[in-house]
């Protein structure tokens, strides 16, 4: 694996981390996002912030898909996984996302028939292992997973599964930027755009950051030597008063990204008038549902229910940590009451979530002793 | 991908990274062994030597030692042959 080594070369980091602190200016705080949950990931497994100057912060953004789920959507999952003859399956981090009482796998240990799956093919693959039951997939993520369910679903019309249906909670990363641009509490400077949901819809989809909000952004991939490049193109772009998109995976993202994608997509999905994000609010048109066309397979026409929309715990501050607004040291049970092993909010669920990139690399201990 | 935490509940696609990846938005590098043209589907494997079968709808025709690019079973992207597991 060529490239792997190539973008982990320390001392191309150590070159371009010099090229970075060339081009800030002393004096001004740059804030810049990741918006994908894989950077997160990646800043905080390879340091990549110990090598920017004190002056640029990598702020976190909403991009991880188990952590930008609502508690009542979770409700209404294990309603449907309670429902008589049903077999539940979702993704394994899914699972330990609280609702407002108790997560999946409480629903499972009280009986429930909930399967972990690696994709939805697994989840089809069930359904057609047990043609005397009704097989869920609770459908989550961008639109890097939304294709994969999309596929299966085509899958399972072509071959005839009556049983499997899906609860998609899918949603899109356009519309949560424009409303992170749009809040009054937010000042960024620049983006490091998602990877891989732009292997599927390309970096054309993120003109408008330039065009109407005057920020640049950069699409990166997910290797250190991939982020780093990335801060340096946006404080580039800074430092010589341009903004606009620009792709640093270009050696898998394409400009309009991926046509046969984006077409299925079109085919299986449509727009949800709005979609609540945990912390966000309700967005609109953010969320993907399955369209009239596939009707058949929408387990929320299926089944009743519940559809309450659920406040988040008092405690738990994962809204502001979405928002890039703290940092998750910041919040008050960050470590102590919520850890990964025993989670109040979603962000220290899933790996990518900034909570759990925290804890995991022990930015928790390192950052309160410079606080 | 194999279950990870003590509570098996934990799915991850690299080893000792505790990064879970089917629940995130990462997609991975996996070389292609054998194609099923009439399913649509080819048998891929990881860096760490795992199998698994993808759905190669969405991208260019491949053959057995390309690379793509996948997530949840699904191929989204080709890869250079540089860019995967030998």
């Amino acid at each position: 694996m060529k490239y792997v080594d190539e973008f982990r070369d320390p001392e191309l980091g150590r070159l371009l981390a010099g090229e970075i602190v060339n081009l800030v200016e002393p004096g001004r705080h740059y804030k810049l996002m990741e918006v994908c949950g894989g950077h997160t990931h990646s800043i905080y497994k390879f340091g990549i912030d110990d090598l920017l100057p004190e002056n640029v912060e990598l702020v976190h953004g909403p991009g991880c898909p188990v952590c930008v789920i609502p508690m009542g959507r979770v409700d209404d999952g294990i309603a449907i996984a309670h429902e008589p003859n049903v077999i539940f399956t979702c993704f394994g981090d899914m699972m330990r996302i609280p609702g407002s009482d108790g997560s999946l796998l409480d629903a499972k240990a009280k009986g429930a028939d909930i399967r972990m799956v690696y994709s939805p093919l697994d989840a089809l693959r069930i359904a057609k292992e047990n043609p005397d039951r009704d097989v869920v997939f609770f459908a989550i993520g961008f639109e890097t997973t939304a294709p994969s369910t999309a596929l299966t679903l085509k899958r399972a019309r072509m071959e005839g599964i009556e049983n499997f249906f899906c609860m998609s909670n899918h949603v899109t990363i356009v519309p949560p930027l424009r409303a992170l641009l749009d809040s009054p509490d937010m000042r960024l400077d620049g983006f490091i755009g998602p990877g891989h949901v732009s292997t599927v819809v390309g970096a054309r989809p993120f003109e408008f950051i330039p065009s109407e909000y005057e920020k640049p952004i950069v699409v990166a991939g997910f290797e250190p030597l991939d982020v780093l490049q990335a801060v340096e193109m946006i404080l580039r772009q800074l430092s010589e008063d341009r903004c606009e998109v620009e792709n640093q995976y270009k050696r898998v993202v394409l400009y309009d990204g991926n046509a046969r994608a984006l077409e299925v997509l079109a085919e299986v999905f449509e727009l949800r008038p709005h979609f609540e994000w945990r912390g966000l609010g309700f967005i609109s048109q953010s969320g993907l549902k399955i369209s009239e066309a596939y009707a058949e397979f929408d387990a929320e026409l299926k089944y009743s229910v519940p559809g309450i929309r659920v406040a988040d715990p008092k405690a738990c501050q994962c809204g502001e940590v979405l928002k890039g607004v703290i940092k998750p040291f910041e919040c008050k049970v960050f470590g102590t009451a919520c850890t990964p092993e025993r989670p109040i909010g979603t962000c220290m669920v899933s790996s990518e979530g900034a909570c759990a990139a925290y804890y995991n690399y022990g930015r928790f201990a390192r950052e309160r002793e410079v606080v | 991908m194999r279950p990870a935490n003590d509570q098996g509940m934990r799915c991850e696609t690299e080893h000792d990274s505790g990064h879970c990846i089917t629940c995130g938005d990462e997609a991975v590098a996996l070389r292609v062994l054998r194609v099923d043209e009439e399913r649509g589907l080819a048998l891929c494997q990881d860096a760490s030597g795992e199998r698994t079968t993808i759905e190669i709808a969405l991208i260019p025709p491949v053959a057995a030692g390309d690379g793509l690019l996948a997530h949840a079973g699904t191929a989204i992207a080709p890869l250079s042959r540089d860019e995967v597991p030998a």
